[in-house]
């Protein structure tokens, strides 16, 4: 089996052409999804290929219309970026731990496509495109297209993801809430991004996100359009008939972590809490 | 003469701090094979048929056949075998071991392996009870005929996993006959016994060292002699040292837990609006074997008036049998079931009664020579007042608690008071232990205790020394304590039930006074000593009548909390402590015992939760079953109130898990008087707090 | 297999070994430093916390692979630093250690929170300390014990 450490990206893009090989970022999923007895190898069914040191992944930059974040910044570093956006940084401060911060990439958190993804959420409500690069192209995804399921994305086997891509906006307020089973270090039961502009009363731009709620995250565009143009006495009046409209979407599952009457409840009281604050 | 309590360094926390300490996974003997267990993937079934791939050379399968004694772990009944024989009864059961040197081989082989099982519908309801205990204490019966009104509600407990941070392990090698086991345990003799049996050994074949211990906390007291025997009877065979560790997930699905229970209580009221009578019925789930579940049993039925007299008594319970994985010792010991249930109950009568429950709870708080649920008398003085007041006064609790009463704040305190009784229930102690300790003087005046009490954490290891140098008036570095070798000291008895202090640091003290009185400097002496019940204490373990222990350690939890009304999630603002230890015997490890144990008890109440659906456990890892982080976690003030025990040393008495059991009742009340909804179940999860605050 | 090349306590090693072996089991394998713990193998409990240029990583799910030209410090290393010395006086005083089980990760991760920030408020002390579990403690007495070593070695980070 090829386990593959690529010198430059250019390396990596060649060998993902040339063989079946899963890509290994910092491993914080794929370690411990594919995890065998202590001091034997991890359980990998096919090759892999070593991503983690690629410089070249490891940038931020802000350009006219978009802000760009390589796959391999780790989350702790997009945490302490000065052009990473609020609502990123207050999903990755309460993601995991230091030590899980350190590795973790958010190439693989996306990767891992997980319902549970904290940065999901926020990538969904900031209109997210990831960029996928393979020898033969590179294309956009909307990060709603990208993610298709559980662990489902529309990713080539020869492709890699080379960065995020954020465009320019104006949202001026918002919110980030994860519900784990504990305050730190947890995996969310329900997590929720919100986004808006308010100008002169009047909701400008109105978009939230809820993860761990469903297969992938909910994001209803239809339903926030509704909202755009009207003013803020108008939505808290309509509060229990938006709530409404927004549960017929959320249709969470029983697991061990939770239930689905809690996870509807609170996604739905995070919502009327993010609305009426606005 | 200095004062006992002052703190001084713990002489193990230098190596654990440098890496150096040695636990069981991190020895290595040349040679060493590793061991994997193959278990049970049925609740309940009869095994039709093994078949075995081709065992390579140096590989080998160990299994009941093996067995040269009877097939059970010795502890209390013949009842769990070392291997299933020819029926599984419960998931994860273990079948036979794989031993070898290639860890890659050994999965190989283990997944080759073919079982088929015969399916028998297993058991997961309460009703195949094993062992059922009765008492009264009064005549609840008239109390209840007499009652104006009879007031019942129902309580019930989860699981609760140890989840000490060093999973079960054990090495074991074989010189000629003679064996030797060096785990991570906290009952040296009690795996050594097992370990006889089921060899059919000599007493001089079989030694069983402690290696440093990462944590047990009840966990490490009865299982680890499953894992010995199993190892013993394949070292007898295999001749070559074998590793056996096990993986967090393994840990968690297939070792003993805190039981569930149910418990039901009633009460009777007077026309004075007064609890004459109290009647509680138990339910623990004991899992597939009994194990000590009996014993566990026993102490909540003992702990049903919690802190409190009630005249007229009844209380049974049950130890069910089920198809899923046997429950055992943690911290407690079916105490923190019972106390919820009290505290939470008598808590609801007030509510009912539409009394003032702090007033309530007082008229009931048992005094010095009171009589105990089980007709013994508490002989010592009780300060409980005291420690009442001291609690209020330390967390302003009278304000709080009424304040948060109103509606809307969402925030809440809760108070819990409890005791808990110190070393072995009845006549454990006298009849069953008769607990040995040692110690020996050599030439150069270096004094060795020899007792067989494991350190695990909780400090014994310097507690112990500073009794002894103590009274001898010598430097602690004069008096060497090392973990305990069977080879070398003698049965002191297990780690556990708060008993080392009281109970052997009370015979240290007491051989340590002998050997004082002997003392001439540079001759080699020996003293022993002998634990002999107090005369005065009388126990009739079929009727539970008399002194169920010789002392008891008093508390009071108090723990503040903000329920969040948006996600129901629940933030431990303060927790404030009060203790009756007799007298700490180093004030700073008495601390780290009450900071650790209630965070241990408050996550109990309201954060930990462990389910099994269909005998398979559904919180098998870190990641599912949650703990305190730091994150999550309160400042904490804890005050001790002096009040010595005269038989125990320098007047200690047990402290260990007294610092856990009222825990879970003070995190309950609190969110109770957050959120103005009666809590009866354990853990208070944000989900059941939404289903009270919407229903309840 | 790969030959990796990193530093370890110091010192420049070279191993032949596959890239997706867990850098925990290499470390107490390989290389005998047993003071880094497996407490649960899934990156939950910090036991197996070391530095990897200065910062914590839980080794049990690092790949060995992703360490090359890196430093790796683990408890045995960082224990023969003045650093450790504060600390370890700290956690002593507090009486911070119990079992000693998470000790080593507690220190490395109070060691990579002090790195970024040398003077810790007791919430971002929580927050440092968050992915390290104790089950002995209630942590209060170590989150007291690296406060008091920020401010006893001050200079030091
Ligand atoms: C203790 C612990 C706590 C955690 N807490 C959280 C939490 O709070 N919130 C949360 O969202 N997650 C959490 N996680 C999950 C995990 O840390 C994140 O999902 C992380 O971002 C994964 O990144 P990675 O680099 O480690 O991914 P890896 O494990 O290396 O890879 C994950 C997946 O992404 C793919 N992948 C990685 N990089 C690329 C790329 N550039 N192109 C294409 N595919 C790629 C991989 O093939 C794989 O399928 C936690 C994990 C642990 C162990
Ligand atoms: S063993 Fe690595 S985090 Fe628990
Ligand atoms: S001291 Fe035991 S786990 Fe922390």
């Amino acid at each position: 089996m090829k386990n593959l450490i690529p010198k430059t990206y250019a390396e990596a893009l060649e060998m993902l052409n040339n063989d079946n090989l899963r890509i290994l970022a910092g491993g914080t999923d794929l370690m411990i999804q594919n995890r065998s007895w202590s001091n034997m190898l991890p359980d990998f069914k096919t090759g892999t290929i070593l991503i983690f040191n690629l410089e070249e992944l490891k940038y931020m930059v802000q350009e006219e219309h978009f802000l760009h974040i390589g796959s391999g910044m780790t989350l702790e570093d997009i945490k302490d970026n000065e052009l990473t956006p609020k609502l990123l940084v207050d999903a990755l401060k309460i993601m995991a731990s230091p030590a899980i911060r350190n590795m973790a990439t958010i190439g693989g958190n996306i990767g891992n496509a997980s319902p549970a993804g904290d940065s999901l959420p926020v990538l969904y409500v900031l209109n997210a495109l990831v960029v996928l690069e393979s020898v033969e192209a590179m294309r956009d995804v909307p990060i709603h297209d990208f993610i298709i399921g559980p662990g489902k994305k529309t990713i080539k086997q020869n492709e890699i993801i080379k960065e995020i891509k954020i465009p320019t906006n104006n949202l001026t307020i918002v919110k980030f809430d994860k519900i784990g089973g504990r305050k730190a270090d947890a995996i969310s039961k329900i997590s929720f991004a919100g986004a808006a502009h308010v100008k002169n009363n009047i909701i400008q731009d109105f978009r939230v996100a809820f993860g761990a709620v469903g297969p992938t995250v909910v994001r209803k565009y239809d339903l926030e359009s509704h909202l755009v143009g009207l003013t803020l006495d108008d939505v808290s009046l309509n509060i229990k008939e938006i709530l409404s409209e927004y549960g017929k979407y959320i249709r969470p599952i029983d697991d061990q972590r939770s239930n689905k009457e809690y996870r509807k409840e609170v996604a739905l009281n995070l919502l009327e809490s993010f609305i009426l604050s606005l | 003469m200095k004062d006992i309590s002052k703190s001084v360094r713990k002489v193990d926390s230098l190596i654990k701090m440098s890496g150096e300490a040695k636990y069981v996974s991190d020895i290595k003997i040349d040679g060493m094979l590793y061991a994997k267990t193959v278990r049970s993937s049925k609740s309940k079934a009869i095994i039709k048929k093994i078949t075995l791939p081709v065992i390579p050379e140096g590989y080998h399968i160990i299994d009941h056949t093996d067995i040269p004694g009877k097939n059970f772990v010795k502890i209390i009944f013949e009842d769990m075998p070392v291997f299933a024989e020819k029926t599984v009864s419960y998931y994860g059961e273990p079948i036979m071991l794989v031993i070898g040197e290639d860890k890659n081989i050994i999965t190989d082989i283990i997944s080759n392996i073919e079982i088929e099982y015969e399916e028998v519908t297993p058991l997961f309801e309460n009703t195949n009870s094993a062992i059922n205990y009765h008492f009264t204490k009064g005549d609840s019966n008239k109390a209840f005929k007499n009652a104006k009104k009879i007031i019942k509600d129902d309580y019930d407990t989860g699981y609760q996993e140890q989840l000490y941070i060093e999973p079960q392990g054990m090495i074991g090698y074989i010189e000629g006959e003679k064996v030797t086991l060096i785990g991570s345990i906290q009952c040296p003799y009690y795996v050594k016994n097992a370990v006889i049996s089921i060899l059919e050994a000599e007493e001089d074949q079989v030694r069983v060292k402690q290696a440093v211990v990462g944590g047990a906390f009840g966990g490490k007291e009865e299982f680890p002699s499953l894992m010995a025997c199993q190892l013993a009877v394949a070292l007898r065979k295999i001749k070559k040292p074998i590793k056996l560790i096990y993986e967090r997930e393994e840990d968690m699905e297939v070792t003993t837990k805190r039981h569930p229970a149910w418990i039901h209580m009633e009460a009777a009221i007077n026309d004075k609006n007064e609890i004459d009578g109290l009647t509680a019925k138990v339910a623990i789930d004991g899992g597939a074997y009994i194990g000590l579940s009996g014993v566990v049993l026993s102490r909540a039925l003992i702990a049903s008036t919690g802190a409190y007299t009630i005249d007229n008594i009844e209380v049974g319970g049950d130890v069910f049998l089920t198809n899923t994985v046997p429950n055992g010792a943690f911290r407690g010991f079916g105490a923190p079931q019972m106390l919820f249930a009290v505290e939470m109950f008598i808590q609801h009568i007030a509510l009912e009664l539409e009394l003032d429950p702090l007033e309530l709870r007082l008229k009931y708080l048992a005094k010095q020579g009171d009589a105990t649920s089980t007709r013994g008398k508490f002989r010592d003085p009780i300060i409980m007042n005291d420690m009442i007041n001291k609690g209020m006064e330390m967390s302003d609790y009278k304000n709080k608690v009424k304040k948060y009463t109103e509606q809307g704040i969402y925030k809440g305190i809760g108070m819990s008071w409890f005791l808990h009784g110190c070393g072995f229930t009845g006549s454990g102690e006298a009849n069953h232990i008769k607990a040995l300790v040692k110690l020996q003087k050599d030439i150069d005046d270096k004094v060795t205790i020899l007792i067989a009490a494991v350190d695990m954490g909780q400090g014994v290891q310097t507690t112990m020394k500073k009794i002894v140098a103590q009274i001898l008036d010598i430097p602690l570095d004069q008096v060497i304590y090392n973990k305990p070798d069977t080879d070398l000291v003698p049965d002191s008895g297990p780690t556990v039930a708060s008993r080392t202090i009281m109970v052997v640091g009370g015979l240290v003290a007491r051989a340590t006074k002998q050997l004082k009185e002997k003392w001439v400097d540079g001759e080699a002496i020996i003293v022993s000593e002998r634990y002999k019940q107090p005369e005065y204490i009388k126990w009739d373990e079929d009727n539970f009548i008399g002194d169920a222990y010789p002392a008891y350690s008093w508390g009071v939890n108090i723990v503040e909390v903000e329920v969040s009304p948006i996600t129901y999630q629940v933030s431990l603002v303060g927790i404030w402590s009060v203790y009756d230890v007799g007298k700490a015997i180093d004030e700073r490890i008495i601390m780290g015992q009450a900071d650790g144990g209630i965070l241990q008890g408050v996550g109990y109440g309201y954060l930990e939760v462990m389910k099994n659906v269909n005998g398979k456990i559904q919180h098998k890892n870190v990641t599912d079953y949650i703990i305190p982080t730091t994150g999550d976690t309160a400042p904490m003030e804890t005050f001790l109130m002096d009040n010595p025990y005269p038989l125990g040393p320098y007047g200690a008495k047990g402290a260990g898990e007294l610092t856990l059991v009222g825990g879970a009742p003070a995190v309950a009340l609190a969110i109770e008087n957050a959120i103005n909804k009666k809590v009866k179940s354990i853990p208070v999860t944000p989900e059941y707090i939404m289903e009270l605050m919407k229903n309840g | 297999m790969a030959k990796i090349k990193f530093t370890l306590n110091n010192k420049v090693v070279e191993i032949e070994e596959s890239p997706t072996a867990r850098l925990l089991d290499i470390l107490r394998d390989k290389y005998d430093f047993v003071g880094v713990k497996e407490g649960c193998g899934e990156g939950e409990c910090g036991a197996c916390a070391v530095l990897i240029n200065d910062k914590i990583v839980n080794s049990c799910i690092v790949p060995l692979g992703t360490v090359e030209g890196k430093s790796i410090v683990t408890i045995e290393g960082f224990s023969k630093t003045k650093r450790h010395e504060v600390l370890r006086e700290s956690f002593e005083e507090e009486g911070a250690v119990q079992c000693g089980f998470c000790t080593p990760g507690m220190l490395i991760a109070s060691e990579s929170l002090l790195n970024t920030n040398p003077h810790p408020t007791d919430e971002e002390i929580k927050i440092g300390l968050s992915g390290n579990l104790c089950r002995c403690t209630g942590y209060n007495m170590i989150i007291k014990a690296v406060k008091s070593a920020s401010k006893k070695g001050d200079g030091l980070w």
